[in-house]
């Protein structure tokens, strides 16, 4: 009985994934029957050419896993720093990843580099570089002597986001030919196909998540506050250093592909606490598939809703996130929902 | 020693006899195009392409202008002219995101992607297994001719080309002519868009609508922007007191009433005469054959008194 209840959530966020995973490979703007999908599978590896093979496998399916690996990265790093700032607005962004990635993806669209491996891979490259340099700015700047008090990152945080959205800005006014491209990646979305992409997130991915996912307890232990943690033997710096590395890398690299998706590292965590209560070493597994599911759904939402036009998704899950959140709220009926 | 190279040498006449036997067996196929394109890469079709997609306004017009139009599958979201463009299938391209799966499904021997494409993109294209060819933006009237030319090979119409480009020259040569003996030169400022009236968007140095006014017998007012596209401030517009504006941005809405009645512009010589012109900024901001008509426009608002 105790077994069953653990593991219902697990099946009902799986079986959310794996529809919203048939339907982003299945949805597009060239509809393909599940005759066509057979057809690709069929002609996989043999040298006949076929549209919707290349359409399946080439468009489709990287697109797909690249969106649920975001997703997932996203919503897991959003539960971490939640739980590690004790703070209900914050998300992965929220000491300048984002807006240092943004910075450089910008900056590296303003130079026109040549048409080899390394030009084509300047923009993730330096969206990467640039956004965990900027963590690495507001972490020294947070830091006085060995401790690392949250209230200081999160301050440095919005200060250094602050003047880098500023430069941003700056670059994208004196580069109007690139304004279209530096608007459409700051808003997010898949910005390169293929498989490259998904093969350059996987180590940090794996890496990083896997980390995070450790530090289930340690969340546990730290909603009690810095101080009655360290009491009960948590190396409170220790654990705060290591999910900002690992929630930092997770996420730079998650940005670097898909530009910045807003909204679903702030609610899923929230949704899921609403839903299982807060015990992180449950919250953050679970928001790893809820992430995934949610940012595959807006991403199929993104294709449909204007087709053939692709909308932004960072456009879409802020849009139909806002209102789905707010309705988990109002269905808790709980007077504080941040517990 | 002395035998391997009697041995490489009877392989090679042996290969050569080959080559000859079968080259000469086969019918004649069309010889292949092979050209470089705007990022240095190489790029080559079989046979002159017949199902084109056009990522970009610009290669729409140059595809129709020498003849190609009608192998044309796919063009981008923007492409509006000539009208028959607008029948064809798009594939996309606002916020500079195209429907990949739509160019895939078209099976189309030749994409003819643009400046405004990124190389990103060019490399996706590759990597589905589609041709692409990246046309670079001409800087001049004769660059433009180049990339006439190279639509034209690319797409089997180099002779209907070279009589286009003839005939485009000779309107270029006509202008420069007419204007040669012109003893003023009125200052113009062109209007990208003007919805902050204080600072509107404009053309400077290095643009077509900057080349194309000097060459109309006119002076950019903008021509010291730094920068190719920026916004001029009403104080500058004011000092330089333009005889004309021009409103490319009057496809938006924007009209000579409006500009006259914007706060403080009626100090400016062009509000004060009436000279301001709606102007059709798709002939100057796209860089295809239709610059020759913008350049020819230009001149009759310019200087009425040149027949």
């Amino acid at each position: 009985m105790e077994l069953k209840r653990t593991a219902r959530p697990y099946g009902l966020a799986l079986l959310a994934l794996s529809a919203a995973g048939l339907l982003s490979i299945l949805v597009g703007s060239v509809p393909l029957s599940f005759k066509d999908l057979l057809d690709g599978l069929s002609s996989l590896g043999s040298e006949v050419e076929n549209t919707a093979g290349t359409i399946l496998f080439s468009l489709r399916l990287p697109r797909t896993i690249l969106i649920a690996m975001v997703g997932a990265a996203l919503a897991g790093s959003g539960t971490a720093y939640q739980g590690l700032f004790r703070n209900p607005l914050a998300d992965p962004y929220l000491i300048g990843v984002a807006s240092g990635a943004g910075l450089g993806a910008v900056a590296a669209m303003s130079i026109h580099w040549s048409y080899t491996t390394l030009g084509l891979l300047a923009v993730p490259l330096a969206a990467f570089i640039s956004g965990l340099a900027t963590v690495a700015i507001v972490y020294a700047l947070a830091r006085v002597g060995q401790a690392l008090p949250a209230s200081n990152l999160i301050l440095a945080g919005v200060a250094v986001s602050s003047f880098a959205t500023a430069l941003t800005s700056f670059l994208m006014l004196r580069a109007s030919g690139e304004l279209r491209r530096a608007l459409a990646w700051l808003l997010g979305g898949a910005t390169m196909s293929g498989w490259q992409p998904v093969l350059a997130l996987l180590p940090y991915w794996v890496v990083g998540l896997g980390i995070l996912l450790t530090f289930g307890h340690a969340l546990n232990v730290l909603q009690f506050g810095d101080e009655q943690a360290q009491q009960l033997g948590l190396p409170v710096n220790r654990v705060r250093r290591w999910i900002i590395v690992a929630a930092s890398l997770t996420t730079a690299a998650a940005v670097s592909f898909a530009g910045i998706i807003g909204f679903v590292g702030l609610i899923i965590p929230h949704i899921l606490r609403l839903l299982i209560g807060p015990d992180y070493r449950r919250l953050l597994p679970l928001s790893l598939i809820g992430g995934a599911a949610l940012l595959l759904g807006a991403d199929v939402l993104a294709r449909v809703l204007l087709a053939p036009q692709e909308l932004p998704v960072g456009i879409v899950t802020a849009l139909a996130g806002a209102p789905f959140f707010l309705w988990v709220l109002r269905r808790s009926r709980q007077a504080n929902f941040w517990s | 020693m002395k035998r391997l190279s009697q041995l490489l040498l009877v392989l090679t006449l042996l290969a050569t006899v080959l080559v000859a036997c079968t080259s000469g067996a086969q019918p004649p196929s069309p010889s292949p195009i092979t050209l470089t394109d705007g990022l240095g890469r190489e790029v080559t079709l079989a046979a002159p392409a017949q199902l084109i997609v056009s990522l970009a306004p610009s290669n729409t017009e140059i595809l129709y202008a020498v003849g190609a139009g009608d192998q044309v599958v796919g063009r981008d979201e923007f492409s509006n002219y000539p009208e028959a463009a607008a029948a064809i299938q798009s594939v996309g391209g606002s916020m500079g995101d195209y429907n990949f799966e739509q160019i895939v499904s078209l099976k189309p021997d030749l994409v003819l992607a643009a400046e405004i494409n990124t190389p990103e993109q060019v490399k996706a294209l590759e990597d589905l297994g589609v041709t692409v060819y990246y046309l670079k933006n001409p800087t001049n009237i004769p660059g433009m001719f180049a990339n006439l030319e190279i639509v034209g090979q690319l797409t089997g119409h180099s002779a209907e080309v070279t009589a286009l480009v003839d005939s485009l020259r000779q309107r270029v040569t006509g202008v420069e002519a007419k204007v040669a003996n012109v003893t003023v030169t009125p200052r113009v400022f062109y209007e990208l868009d003007g919805t902050d009236p204080a600072k509107p968007w404009t053309a400077g140095a290095g643009t077509f609508i900057d080349q194309l006014i000097s060459m109309a017998g006119g002076e950019n007012v903008a021509a010291s922007l730094d920068g190719s596209w920026g916004q001029l401030s009403q104080e500058a517009l004011l000092v330089a007191n333009p005889d004309i504006i021009l409103l490319g941005d009057a496809a938006y809405g924007t009209t000579a009433e409006q500009v006259s009645a914007r706060p403080g512009w009626d100090a400016i010589q062009a509000v004060k005469t009436g000279q301001i012109v709606p102007f059709n900024d798709d002939t100057v901001s796209r860089p295809g054959p239709r610059l020759v008509d913008a350049l020819e426009e230009l001149v009759r608002i310019l200087h009425p008194e040149l027949k």
